[in-house]
């Protein structure tokens, strides 16, 4: 008797935890017989799906009257074996839940038929539902989302992508994004592969219908700290609208400056008709005097306007060579070094001390190196000027470039005679001249133009007898734009002048 | 006694228009090339009228007339702007001179001024300056 409830009590232990399994294991575990009874369920499958003594698995998972059209457990009856199902139910609530889990054959005897199967699912409806909202959030969200692996194909891509560049998977992205047979230089991508780190970059692509696309793209690495990257995602934005703006503004500036152009050239042409009009005046009162030196003095009126009319006719046809400004990456130092080199000589015969002040880390940018150039003679031309006509002694004039934040800042700077308020007002919106007889007062107009064509703007802080000081300022981003207009790539490729 | 009229314009030509006019129809015309000089010459030749041009180097017309209406004893002398920036223009006298306590000027008269339509225009000014104040008889 004690050999009999020795070897008993292994096999009701056995029967104490298989019962117990069958009841607290975190499934849905039914067992379904070849009628598609349920022969069996544990409290979670009935909490689940509610009641299901006496009645048929279809009835109870979906609420069916006849055996579902793709059947696991028919699967598991005729093939013998265990398999995984997905499948979307009706809970004993009526509402629809997703479940997954194994189905495998259950043998009464050993090689025997399958007599029934045994299904333990797990309710996934939560899970899948984040999934399809992670979807939805990939496919819908305005931008461009895309994985791409080590041999840069897309392995990934989101709805927005495909519709702007079409059918993708397992293509090259520099395919996909420029129509390129190799990879891009400077691939953002490559680097997030290299150094598992964030990278930024504008790119200008071509979408399905051959249009050019401006897009702001960030690659990520697609794995844990420390593991090697296989994949990068790459989530872009498109900028063309911005680029589109951005070039809007300038051409809205520079129109502007077209339209006060025209003013300042009728202001002009007023002066010099008021020299003709008393040149005119006087000649005719000599006449009727019969006073000769006064028909004279009135002839020479008259000369000297014709002559400014040349001249001024002349400049403008100068000035309103109008071109876009043909940028090159230079080394902003370099320009302002040759100004001090054009003038220091002038300067030193003058008196007037010439400097320059370049600021440490002033990088790079596309400028046009004429325009500048044209820009800091002028404004370096007036200084002089004004130095001379002022009254301190110790004149100076410094020509100074740095950065300020995102934009690249020019300077010129005399102590001489300073601009007037009022004169401020007017100084780059007519051609006026506070030079008397001379100049035509295109510099200033000239060099603003040239400023606005490269997206910058040129200010003027002055006080009468304190000197003037001229800021041009260039915002690198719109720079670059106009580069980008120029050249549709990135500068660090192009040919680089003026280092 | 004569109407001495000051004309204040750093363009030579212009002035030298302007006094001949002036003088060729009895007025007694003194000319300065800048705010400095024409400020010497308001003390000097104590004009009856002043034409002042705007733009001008170093300082410019504006500020010479803040400076006679600021100015107590010079305040009630007339002022005719003259200028190439119309009236078609922006040119908005407040923006130049916010100062509400400064009264804007007579006249302003746009370049090129027909000698004609200049002397008619003094003439006019100088009568309603006359009428007002029982002024100066040319």
């Amino acid at each position: 008797m004690k050999t009999d409830a020795r070897s008993a009590a292994p096999r009701r232990l056995m029967d104490m935890v298989h019962a117990a399994l069958f009841e607290e294991i975190p499934f849905n575990v039914a067992v379904i017989d070849r009628d598609y009874n349920i022969a069996a369920a544990n409290s979670s499958f009935t909490s689940r799906f509610g009641d299901w003594q006496g009645k048929k698995c279809y009835e109870v998972y979906k609420k069916l009257h006849q055996p579902c059209d793709e059947c696991p457990s028919a699967q598991v009856f005729e093939t013998g074996k265990t398999i995984v199902a997905d499948a979307v139910g009706i809970d004993q609530h009526g509402k629809p839940t997703h479940y997954v889990g194994h189905v495998a054959p259950l043998r009464l005897t050993e090689n025997g038929p399958v007599d029934y199967v045994l299904e333990m699912t797990r309710t996934v409806t939560g899970t899948r539902s984040w999934q399809q909202e992670y979807q939805i959030l990939f496919d819908r969200v305005p931008c461009y989302i895309t994985v791409i692996d080590k041999d840069y194909r897309i392995v990934r891509a989101n709805e927005a992508f495909r519709h702007s560049f079409g059918d993708v998977l397992n293509r090259y992205c520099y395919e996909v994004y420029k129509r390129r047979k190799s990879r891009c230089p400077n691939c953002p991508a490559a680097r997030t592969f290299r150094d598992s780190k964030v990278h930024n970059s504008n790119q200008v692509g071509t979408d399905r219908r051959g249009q050019d696309i401006h897009y702001q793209v960030t690659t990520s690495p697609l794995a844990r700290s420390g593991d090697q990257v296989g994949h990068v995602i790459e989530i872009s934005t498109d900028v063309t609208a911005v680029r589109k703006l951005e070039r809007d503004v300038v051409e809205v500036e520079r129109l502007a400056a077209v339209g006060q152009t025209v003013a300042g050239l009728a202001h002009s042409i007023k002066n010099i008709l008021m020299g003709l009009e008393g040149g005119k005046y006087i000649v005719s009162l000599g006449l009727k005097k019969g006073d000769e030196e006064m028909v004279n003095e009135g002839w020479e009126m008259l000369e000297r306007n014709f002559t400014k009319t040349t001249t001024l006719v002349k400049d403008f046809l100068s000035f309103s060579k109008g071109r876009l400004p043909q940028l090159q990456m230079v080394n902003p130092a370099t320009l302002v070094n040759e100004i001090v080199d054009l003038y220091k000589d002038i300067t030193a015969q003058s008196g007037i001390t010439l400097r320059s002040e370049i600021a440490e880390h002033v990088r790079r940018a596309p400028l046009d190196p004429d325009g500048i150039h044209t820009c800091l003679t002028n404004l370096v031309s007036n200084a002089i000027d004004a130095c001379q006509m002022g009254e301190q002694k110790g004149s100076e004039v410094v020509i100074r470039v740095r950065e300020k934040g995102e934009k690249l800042v020019f300077e010129v700077a005399d102590n001489g005679c300073g601009i007037d308020y009022e004169i401020k007002q007017k100084v780059f919106t007519t051609f006026f001249t506070t030079k008397g007889g001379e100049g035509t007062g295109l510099g200033l107009l000239t060099t603003r133009k040239i400023v606005q064509e490269h997206g910058g703007k040129i200010v003027l802080e002055s006080e009468k007898g304190q000197g003037a000081h001229f800021q041009m300022e260039f915002p690198r981003k719109r720079l670059m734009t106009l580069w980008h207009e120029g050249h549709g790539e990135r500068p660090d490729h192009k040919k680089q002048v003026r280092s | 006694m004569s109407v001495t009229v000051l004309v204040v314009d750093d363009e030579p030509d212009v002035a030298r228009y302007l006094a001949t006019a002036l003088r060729a129809n009895g007025y007694t015309a003194v000319t300065a090339d800048s705010v400095e000089h024409g400020l010497e010459e308001v003390h000097k030749a104590k004009p009856d009228l002043i034409c002042l041009d705007i733009m001008m180097p170093r300082q410019s017309g504006i500020t010479m007339y803040t400076q006679l209406k600021n100015d107590k004893t010079l305040r009630s002398i007339p002022v005719i702007f003259i200028s190439g920036v119309g009236h078609e223009d922006p040119w908005d006298f407040r923006s130049f001179v916010p100062d509400k306590s400064i009264p804007p000027p007579e006249l302003f008269l746009e370049k090129p001024i027909d000698a004609e339509l200049f002397i008619e225009s003094i003439e006019q000014l100088i009568a309603s300056t006359r009428g007002r104040e029982g002024g100066p008889n040319k």
